[in-house]
């Protein structure tokens, strides 16, 4: 919660986003709104393609938003604030609640914050998949700059792209 | 966002007394928007933190498709299922707002249903506590 899916969803969608804040009354987290539904946007690639892009609520309670946005995906990105108490139980709270997803769904992990919170470190990161099994790239991002927020897409495209060719990501 | 305790108690009386009035209610309960139980009420054994989770999330999509439709303020959003059904309704008290979410089996009168959830809307959005919790320091 508060990683900034909304904002990165906003710095990237070529129509107004469509979202869901409402007021936090979550006393343990400094914000003011939080996302309860869903953030959409939408994205138009080189080729023509259409991207639609949603977010999803971050808190465990919201999980069965996970579960509905998750159909029929072509990719996941898991966004995680490295200034957060815990993000590695952050990061294993999402890879559990998208575990099935993530049998066969390309992946990518989006870290925040990494400039002023340095620890835990990218590599921090790669261990812990390392340790579920799981190799998945992982990217520094400020998602309120639109170019990193296309650059983590354009990660996890590639993955998709190399599923659909055949050849494992 | 602070909720007064008098709202609260206000919030529980009337999901309590939906309960009891409408046949076939077979649980109430009223929450923040973002998904925090604040009271509720239930013949049976339930989880209403789950229950106010969803409720929130389905108020908020309730809330973007009005404004999308420009049809104006959502006043309430109905999941009719095999079994019964599910009302949500949102509620604007000038301390607080609130959505208010009655659950019904089969055996329940929709009409009826929405009604009396309709003026325990009313009630919450009247309902003024002349009181605030005071602030953390003060």
């Amino acid at each position: 919660m508060g990683v900034g899916k909304t904002t990165a969803i906003a710095a990237i969608s070529e129509a107004p986003p469509i979202s869901t804040d409402v007021a936090n009354a979550d006393t343990s987290v400094a914000k003011a709104t939080t996302t309860v539904g869903l953030d959409f946007g939408q994205l138009t690639l080189d080729n023509g393609d259409r991207l639609r892009i949603y977010g999803t609520p971050g808190q465990s309670r919201f999980d069965f938003m996970w579960q509905i946005l998750i159909r029929d995906a072509l990719g996941l990105a898991i966004l995680l604030d490295n200034s957060r108490p815990r993000p590695l139980d952050d990061m294993h709270t999402y890879l559990d609640g998208f575990a099935d997803a993530l049998k066969e769904m390309p992946c990518v992990i989006g870290v925040s914050r990494c400039d002023t919170h340095a620890s835990p470190s990218l590599d921090d990161y790669a261990y812990a998949l390392q340790a579920r099994g799981l190799v998945l790239p992982i990217v520094a991002v400020d998602l309120r700059r639109r170019d990193d927020v296309i650059s983590l897409v354009e990660t996890l495209l590639v993955q998709i792209e190399a599923i659909d060719a055949g050849v494992s990501p | 966002m602070n909720i007064s305790l008098a709202l609260k108690l206000k919030a529980a009386s009337e999901a309590q007394h939906i309960l009891d009035e409408i046949a076939g209610v077979t649980a109430v309960v009223i929450a923040t928007p973002d998904g925090f139980e604040i009271a509720s009420a239930s013949l049976r054994s339930f989880d209403p933190s789950r229950i106010a989770a969803m409720a929130s999330s389905i108020s908020a999509m309730g809330s973007v498709v009005s404004q999308e439709a420009r049809l104006g303020r959502c006043k309430c959003i109905t999941v009719g299922t095999d079994d019964g059904f599910a009302l949500f309704s949102p509620v604007r008290n000038e301390e607080a707002e609130l959505v208010v979410n009655v659950i019904a089996n089969a055996g329940a009168v929709l009409a009826q249903a929405m009604y009396r959830t309709a003026t325990c809307v009313k009630v919450l959005e009247a309902h003024k506590s002349g009181w605030l919790p005071p602030r953390i320091g003060e």
